[in-house]
Parts: C-alpha cells; sequence; structure tokens
C-alpha cells in the first residue's frame, strides 16, 4: 500500500524526486554546459555564451533535474567530469561515446539519461529517459520546455534555418548561401559538422 | 620591491586580457566607470566599466546592461538638451534649466520631409511640408504632428506598429506620433537617394547606416515620439510643445482632413542608434512617469490617483486592460473608449534589466533635480535599453544576425501598448521586429521600416 496521495484515476503519484533547493552553481551550471557540448557537437561557448540574456542552458539543467533528480545529475556530471580529466584529454566525441555506451547493446540508465539531454537540446522538448533509441519512432515528447527551447534548440543550426513562426533573418536570405555551420555554433574540430 | 610590482601588473594583465577575450571587443572596459552627466554631448555608443571578478551570468548582464542605460540617460539628456540655432546642443545652458526648454532632438527631420511627394529630393532644413489644412494657421519654425500619405501599416499618424489601434488617453483624445532622423541618418538616406523609390530600386548595395563609436561622432539615429494633447495646468509636468496636429481624411470612418493647434505634452521617447556595439542598433525607450502602473502596482493596490492611460477608480472587469479601442477610430472627436493600459512585467528571466533601470533613473533624477526642482524631466524615466550581446564592430555575428538581444523583450506602452508579453516573435521585441523592415523592393533597410515610405 502506497502512501503516495491518489490520482483522480485511483493510481498514485510517484514520490517527489530529491531536488537541490538553491539554485546552481556557475560551476555546475558549466561543466553541465560543457557536457552538452560534447553530447551536441556544438562548441560549449554557443550552448553557454559569456553573456547569456537567454539562459538555455540554466532552462535545462533545471528541468532536467526536476525529472529525473539531483542525485542521477549529480552522478553524470561526476562521471563526465572524471572523463574530462584523465590524461591525455579525451576528445569531445570520445566523451560522448563514453557517455552514450555507445559500444552497448543495452544503454545503462546514465546513458539514457545522456539520450534525453541532446533531446532537450536539439527539440527543445523533454523525452523521458529510455524512450529513445531502438528500433522505430519515439514516443511523443512529455513537453515543448519553453518558448525559447522551442525557437533556440540546435536542430534549427544544424539546418542552417528556422524554425516556424520565428526567423532571425532578413526578408529574402533564402536567395543567399547560409553561413557555415561553425558560425551556427557547431564545433568543427576533430571531424565535427561534416 | 620592482619583482612584486611586476608580478602584480602581470596579474592585472592577466585578468584584464581574460575579460578582454571573453566579452564582445565592442564591449571593451574603458579605465573608468561610465556614469550619467549632464551634457550636451551625443554619446556615439556605449562605454563599459570592468566587470566585477568571477561574476556570475546574472552579474554580468546587470554590469553590461548598467552600462547601456548610462548610455541611454546620457543619450535622453543630450537629445533634450537646449538646442543652439545650428540644432546642436547649447554648451551655455543646461537641460531644465527653465523648467522646460526647446530640445536638440525636435531640430532633427521629420520622416514627412524626407520621404516627399513624386519622390522629390528633401534637404535637412528649410521647408517643412505643411498640408493644406495647416496652412491658415501655420508659422515659421512650428511644428506639426502628422505622417501624411500612403505609409504602410507601421507607425501612421495615430496608429501604432502592425495597425494594432490607437491609444486613447484618459481624457478621450487620440495620442499622436512622429518619426524623425539625425543628420547622419538622413545624409546617408541624401547620399544614396533612398528617399525615392525610384532611387531604392537603383540603389544595388546593401543598406548599411553609419555607426556611432565610443570617441566619434554619433550614427544614425532615429527618434520616435507619442504625444497627448494636455490642458494648461498639466504643463509643469511635461515637455510640452503648442503644434499642429493633422489629420489626414479618411473614407472608412468617413472624414475630412483637419488641422488644429493643441498644446502636447511628450509621454513617450523612442531612441534608436546604429553603433559600434550594437549594428542591430541600441534601442533606448523612455515614459512620462504618469502614463501606466505596472502588473505589480495593479495587482497591490499601489496606485496613483491619476495616469495618462490608465483609470484607477475602473476595475478589471469593467476596463479590461490593454485592450485595443472598438472601430470606428476617429482621431478627429473626443472618444468615448479611454485605454486601460497596465505595464506587463516582459523582464521574466531578465530582471536584471529592472533593477538597472531603476537605479539608473534613481541617478538620473538626482542631477535633473540638481539643475531645477522645477525641471519637467524629472518625469520621465527609462523603462529599458535593448541591446545585442553577440555582436562584432558595426557587424553582426554570421549565423547570429540579432545577436541575442538583451533584454529578451522590451515594449514602450505608448508606442507598443498591444505588443507587450514574453512570446518571441509576437510580443514586442525591437531588434528581432526592426529586423523584418524592408525598403520598397523588399530589400533589407538596416532595421528601419522609414524607408518603405519613399514614393
Amino acid at each position: 500500500m502506497s502512501n503516495n496521495p491518489s490520482t483522480p484515476e485511483g493510481g498514485s503519484h510517484p514520490p517527489p524526486l530529491p531536488v537541490a533547493s538553491t539554485p546552481p552553481s556557475e560551476t555546475t551550471l558549466q561543466a553541465f554546459a560543457d557536457m552538452s557540448a560534447a553530447l551536441t557537437g556544438f562548441q560549449s561557448s554557443f550552448i553557454r555564451p559569456f553573456l547569456d540574456p537567454v539562459n538555455l542552458s540554466g532552462t535545462f539543467y533545471t528541468f532536467a533535474v526536476s525529472q529525473v533528480g539531483q542525485p542521477r545529475m549529480d552522478a553524470l556530471l561526476s562521471a563526465f567530469q572524471a572523463l574530462s580529466n584523465q590524461t591525455p584529454k579525451p576528445t569531445p566525441q570520445q566523451i560522448a561515446d563514453t557517455l552514450l555506451e555507445t559500444s552497448l547493446d543495452a544503454p545503462s540508465l546514465q546513458a539514457q539519461l545522456c539520450q534525453s539531454i541532446i533531446a532537450m537540446w536539439y527539440l527543445g522538448s523533454w523525452y523521458t529517459p529510455g524512450v529513445l533509441g531502438g528500433n522505430g519512432f519515439a514516443p511523443p515528447a512529455l513537453q515543448v520546455i519553453s518558448q525559447q527551447a522551442y525557437t533556440k534548440s540546435l536542430v534549427w543550426n544544424v539546418a542552417q534555418a528556422h524554425p516556424m513562426g520565428f526567423s532571425a533573418f532578413t526578408f529574402g536570405y533564402w536567395s543567399e548561401q547560409p553561413a557555415s555551420l561553425q558560425t551556427f555554433g557547431v564545433d568543427i574540430t576533430n571531424g565535427g559538422g561534416q | 620591491m620592482k619583482k612584486i610590482a611586476c608580478v602584480i601588473l602581470l596579474s592585472v594583465v592577466a585578468v584584464a586580457m581574460v575579460i578582454m577575450t571573453s566579452i564582445p571587443a565592442t564591449m571593451a572596459p574603458v579605465v573608468a566607470d561610465p556614469a550619467i552627466v549632464l551634457s550636451p554631448n551625443i554619446p556615439g555608443d556605449a562605454t563599459f566599466g570592468p566587470l566585477p571578478p568571477n561574476a556570475t551570468n546574472e552579474q554580468k548582464l546587470l554590469a553590461i546592461q548598467g552600462d547601456f542605460d548610462i548610455y541611454s540617460w546620457n543619450t535622453f539628456i543630450a537629445l533634450n538638451w537646449p538646442p543652439l540655432p545650428n540644432g546642436n546642443g547649447d554648451p551655455n545652458k543646461t537641460i531644465g534649466q527653465n523648467g522646460d526648454n526647446d530640445t536638440v532632438w525636435e531640430q532633427y527631420r521629420d520622416v514627412a520631409d524626407v520621404f516627399l511627394p513624386g519622390g522629390a529630393t528633401p534637404t535637412y532644413t528649410g521647408t517643412v511640408t505643411v498640408p493644406t489644412q495647416c496652412k491658415a494657421s501655420y508659422k515659421p519654425g512650428m511644428r506639426i504632428l502628422s505622417q501624411v500619405g500612403k505609409t504602410p501599416t507601421v507607425l501612421t499618424d495615430f496608429s501604432q506598429p502592425f495597425n494594432t489601434g490607437p491609444l486613447i488617453d484618459q481624457n478621450g483624445n487620440y495620442t499622436r506620433y512622429e518619426i524623425l532622423v539625425n543628420k547622419p541618418m538622413f545624409d546617408y538616406i541624401l547620399q544614396n537617394k533612398l528617399y525615392s523609390k525610384a532611387g531604392q530600386k537603383a540603389f544595388t548595395g546593401e543598406v548599411a547606416f553609419p555607426c556611432g563609436g565610443p570617441t566619434g561622432p554619433e550614427g544614425a539615429i532615429m527618434v520616435k515620439s507619442a504625444w497627448r494633447v494636455i490642458s494648461a495646468a498639466d504643463r509643469g509636468r511635461f515637455h510640452t510643445e503648442t503644434v499642429l496636429v493633422y489629420t489626414p481624411a479618411s473614407q472608412n470612418p468617413k472624414y475630412p482632413a483637419s488641422c488644429s493647434t493643441k498644446l502636447m505634452g511628450l509621454t513617450g521617447l523612442h531612441i534608436g542608434h546604429k553603433t559600434d556595439s550594437a549594428s542591430q542598433w541600441l534601442w533606448s525607450t523612455f515614459e512620462h512617469v504618469d502614463n501606466v502602473p505596472t502588473e505589480a502596482e495593479v495587482a497591490s493596490g499601489k496606485l496613483k490617483a491619476k495616469y495618462n492611460y490608465y483609470n484607477p477608480k475602473c476595475t478589471a472587469a469593467n476596463c479590461p486592460p490593454n485592450q485595443v479601442p472598438p472601430r470606428p477610430w476617429n482621431p478627429t472627436k473626443v472618444s468615448a473608449f479611454h485605454s486601460q493600459v497596465i505595464r506587463m512585467n516582459m523582464f521574466k528571466g531578465n530582471e536584471f534589466a529592472f533593477q538597472s533601470a531603476d537605479a539608473r533613473n534613481a541617478d538620473a533624477l538626482k542631477l535633473l533635480l540638481g539643475v531645477n526642482t522645477k525641471s519637467v524631466w524629472q518625469n520621465y524615466e527609462l523603462i529599458s535599453t535593448m541591446w545585442p550581446t553577440n555582436t562584432g564592430k558595426c557587424l553582426a555575428t554570421p549565423g547570429d544576425p540579432l545577436g541575442t538581444p538583451a533584454p529578451n523583450f522590451l515594449a514602450n506602452t505608448t508606442l507598443e501598448t498591444y505588443i507587450q508579453g514574453m512570446v518571441p516573435n509576437v510580443s514586442s521585441n525591437c531588434i528581432e521586429c526592426h529586423n523584418n523592415a524592408t525598403m520598397t523592393n523588399a530589400r533589407p533597410s538596416d532595421f528601419t521600416y522609414i524607408l518603405q515610405r519613399a514614393q
């Protein structure tokens, strides 16, 4: 018998996830941004610019923690830090391969969280860890995280395009050659962006 | 001792280099902290103080927003300085020394006199376009609030961007608008013949207005102002002008062109300036302090007895806020509908914009009151300055043409009354909106809609 409050349908809510009561530190947010950069193939300075009035990395970090709990996010960031501190320093691609466990058939819970973080950056939406990957289509996203998560999600940059209903380009841009992938924030070192 | 000094110096240089390589080069710190000053000199660009050590993202944004807000106040002070006959600020006078004064920006050229019938060549000084209905009342030097002719649905004589509707004050009078450009902006239009449709068609380059620099002359500036009819008793609270108010004829509703002499009080001032640090232009927006209450003030009930565009005695049920006036719109008559306007909180997540504007407004108020406790300029406040956080020197960053503006949204309640909010590409964002501007041939016009007025 669960002590969780009943839902109108007679089921029960899951227990609340542990979330830190204080806002994330700059160090934590930078680590999350650096890890996100490695996972997505974008430049860290693009993921978390020096001056960031949109603060998508803060929004995404906070949202992900609210979904999976602080301990799970802390563990993932610790794993990322441990990889980053190795000598010689692995490339972002090697870090991403390790965190995503690309050599394994069945990704761990931690690797599934990495998949959700990648989808969050690319699509601005949250997919519950574990629903992505494998064959076939993923189920619909739980939610689009915010308006700016939609307009600034990375898929548009990779496509050198813009979402429906929002364009940063001037009228007639479609007749011009698009700017390079690098200027859209893609990390083109080590073969990235090819 | 020399060694210690050398180490300290190297440390300072190293820290400075970290700062210099981190922030956009055009926002490199200067030695002294910028400050609001009483000066007739229009700043060519913002200048920047050092960032606090180990600053968080919010602290960095607050610091640089502060520098831009100082720039905005210095621009406001210089543009509202008493002018010399040549239009520049008179160094022997001071803003508000006599309470109110004529201003530098009012010597700029009204766009009605830039885009002339038939695409005629304009002049910066000289005769102004006087509508027939105004000729009997017109005296040389008198200003006319009018934007006559076929204009796009952007900022016509009594309506607002995207034709979202007029703004009607608590006395039932329609708010009037005007747009003026400074000499560098006018000269660029003239030199490139962009004042006519034919000239725009023949122009093969990319429209690029001149940028102001921190030590150099000002760049292209355009000023948009909003005015309401006031009584002589209210003269002490507003910058006022006795002007000719022209209303062009309309077919729906049907009314003829008319012109009348009115005492008008300034309620909104929007200043766009293209600078080295902002190829997307800097957008400084000021309002009269009596215009409207904020959402928070309405919620708390801490209201003034009287506003220009809000009735504190009317409930939300009876006077729903921020509603477009019902048609028909007839600015020649006193309206039974009075706009009930509230300033929405558009800085959620960008609270640094509130903090900075509040601090700079307090600094400016002290200076203005120091000149004259009856200065009308004490009754104006900066709402905020929108600036690009990611930009090159007088050039946009490829891949980020908007430069990721801060704050994310900004509206002047007299100019963007009905597009307040926080919905991307729908709510008011100066840079995003003006990035869509084109000439009459649909080619980009460098963040200004006025070139669409060419005939």
